[in-house]
């Protein structure tokens, strides 16, 4: 069995909000001048991202399926002269390195996944079996334009930052455990996003041979 | 137990390449040969021409279904049968790039067909449905660490006792969205890469590739410990210009390789002030290690650079003799870059480096289990 303490937890549901509805919710929380280049997912998994003020010791996991849709796009829009900002913008891991870049904060383990209909399993199990003494499981999706109509980006909008220390840890809002067993099951994203959101419950199994429980305080 | 003081052993590796497998790569390397060649960075609409790397056969241009799945399938020939994908023997697939040229094909053309090897959940999942691999299949994508973080995160599984072996895989095929990019970047330009030499101005060039390793509880002859990672998170294309996100990745890996001899497979991609900084932090953290790198021939195979030049270092102590650092001229960055290849009986380890955006870095230790 794999468990840990949820000891800090962000959400955002973007819902039906625009870019610039989030550019324009969200920039204050940013120094003046930083969201110029950043990216609606930027905006979202660094706001929440922040608000847990992430160490040096403390391993990073973010999970996102499609990542920088918008700047993928814009990117591919730019051609034949591409453009070198949207090419660095649209990496996978971009929406993390937006934050911690404009905070020059170092950190030691990083772990940018994708994912499909197990992708909770796989994120979880990539943050519950860091040895860093905590960790961060960070994420979300931006919804895209064109790439949407094709299948090929998420059709939500929403981040998420959850602190996960080891379980017995004071003050916990949660717990949540990986336990071998159970037969067939799928937890995707968007799925998990949902239980942090709404601080729901949950036990059932989210892959073949693996069971989660979800606790709340 | 920090990961730095545990080791697992690598039970089978390989890689395709413009020169084909990883005994044909690394005896091309030996031979010092270049598969980079000047292709048009936009493909058949042109472009400057830039050095790129392709699989014999293969087109800058996406073909729908792309035209790397013979390599992929020629790679999936190598790997032992396993019943991968399943309960208890997980996959982890990294890269950098996935289905992007397919993303860059249907944008250009509108053709539907293109989408379908586009994204990376989507590509990834036509991969597994290609390969036949069960669902337990996580995705990785940290530009060119990518191979280290599946290796890293399979090992842990095993370490954790949920898994008795596991399956990394990594891949990037050149697109003209990824020559795109570096060219708008203007590091990939006309000049052909000269890593870990001094000359006027950097280049780089860009290469496909393609490997796997499968890591054991129990079984292999080799050994991979003091996996190490840090991120600097001080620019999205280069580095603290200290090199102190060079030295920090690399002391962990310095601690495991204690009292051991190694030689020391560099990231060099060509640009200059990486390739100073890693040759200073090298020095400082391996005094003795003669240095090589390789991206000279094959080019930057991106996400899947390190665990393709993995191969070629497992297949260099496997034969005994270490390509050099091929391409290009210029006097040489340090004193421990090694130009020439050499004989390696008289090491007992490998250290194997690579660098990402953001300031990524990544080492692992390679011995004799």
């Amino acid at each position: 069995m794999l468990e840990r303490s949820i000891q800090a937890l962000q959400t955002d549901d973007a819902g039906a909000e625009t870019p610039g509805d989030v550019r324009n919710r969200l920039k204050g929380n940013f120094p003046a001048g930083a969201t110029r280049r950043m990216t609606t997912l930027g905006l979202l998994v660094g706001n929440a991202l922040a608000a847990l003020d992430p160490r040096e010791d403390e391993a990073i996991v973010y999970a996102s399926g499609y990542a920088e849709s918008c700047a993928l796009e814009g990117f591919l829009e730019s051609f034949p002269t591409p453009s070198p900002t949207l090419f660095q913008t649209s990496i996978h891991p971009s929406a993390v390195q937006q934050l911690m870049i404009g905070r020059q904060a170092a950190v030691r383990e990083f772990l940018p996944l994708s994912g499909g209909a197990l992708f909770a399993f796989h994120a979880l199990r990539a943050a519950l079996l860091s040895p860093a003494p905590r960790a961060i499981l960070c994420g979300g999706e931006e919804r895209g334009t064109w790439l949407l109509e094709h299948g090929l980006s998420s059709s939500r909008t929403f981040a998420f930052a959850a602190r996960l220390q080891p379980a017995g840890a004071p003050g916990a809002l949660g717990h949540v455990r990986l336990v071998q067993g159970g037969g067939a099951g799928a937890l995707g994203l968007g799925g998990w996003f949902d239980l942090l959101h709404r601080r729901a419950p949950f036990a059932g199994t989210i892959a073949p041979g693996w069971r989660m429980e979800l606790e709340w305080a | 137990m920090a990961d730095s003081a545990l080791s697992v052993a690598l039970a089978a590796c390989g890689c395709v390449t413009p020169f084909g497998d990883a005994t044909a790569t690394h005896a091309a390397l030996l031979r010092g040969e270049c598969a980079l060649r000047p292709v048009g960075f936009l493909g058949r609409d042109g472009g400057d021409a830039v050095p790129l790397a392709l699989i014999p056969g293969r087109s800058l241009d996406e073909t729908a279904p792309p035209d790397w799945l013979p390599a992929i399938r020629r790679l999936n020939d190598m790997i032992p049968a396993g019943d991968w994908g399943s309960p208890g023997r997980p996959v982890f697939v990294t890269g950098s790039n996935f289905g992007v040229g397919g993303l860059y094909a249907l944008r250009r053309t509108g053709d539907e067909s293109f989408a379908t090897w586009g994204a990376l959940p989507t590509c990834t999942e036509r991969l597994r449905s290609e390969l036949g691999w069960g669902p337990d299949v996580s995705i990785v994508s940290h530009a060119c660490v990518s191979a280290h973080l599946g290796l890293l995160m399979a090992s842990r599984t095993i370490w954790a006792g949920l898994a008795d072996e596991v399956l990394v895989v990594s891949f990037d095929f050149l697109s003209p969205f990824v020559a795109g990019g570096f060219h708008a970047l203007k590091i990939l330009n006309g000049d052909f890469p000269s890593p870990y030499r001094e000359r006027d101005s950097g280049a780089i060039g860009l290469g496909d590739g393609a490997a796997y390793a499968v890591l054991s509880r129990r079984r292999g002859d080799w050994a991979l410990s003091g996996q190490s990672l840090f991120n600097e998170m001080h620019h999205f294309t280069s580095n603290q210009g200290d090199g102190s996100g060079f030295r920090r990745c690399l002391e962990t890996v310095a601690a495991a390789a204690q009292g051991r001899r190694v030689w020391f497979k560099g990231h060099g991609t060509g640009t200059l002030e990486a390739g100073r900084l890693e040759i200073g932090a090298a020095a400082g953290a391996f005094p003795r290690a003669p240095v090589v790198g390789w991206k000279g021939s094959l080019g930057h195979t991106l996400g899947s650079c390190g665990m393709v030049e993995l191969a070629i270092a497992v297949e260099s102590v496997r034969v005994g003799r270490t390509p050099g650092t091929i391409g290009g001229g210029g006097l040489p960055m340090g004193e421990r870059v090694s130009l020439e290849g050499f004989e390696n009986g008289g090491f007992d380890g490998v250290v194997c480096a690579s660098n990402a955006f953001g300031g990524a870095h990544a080492a692992l230790l390679l011995c004799h289990a």
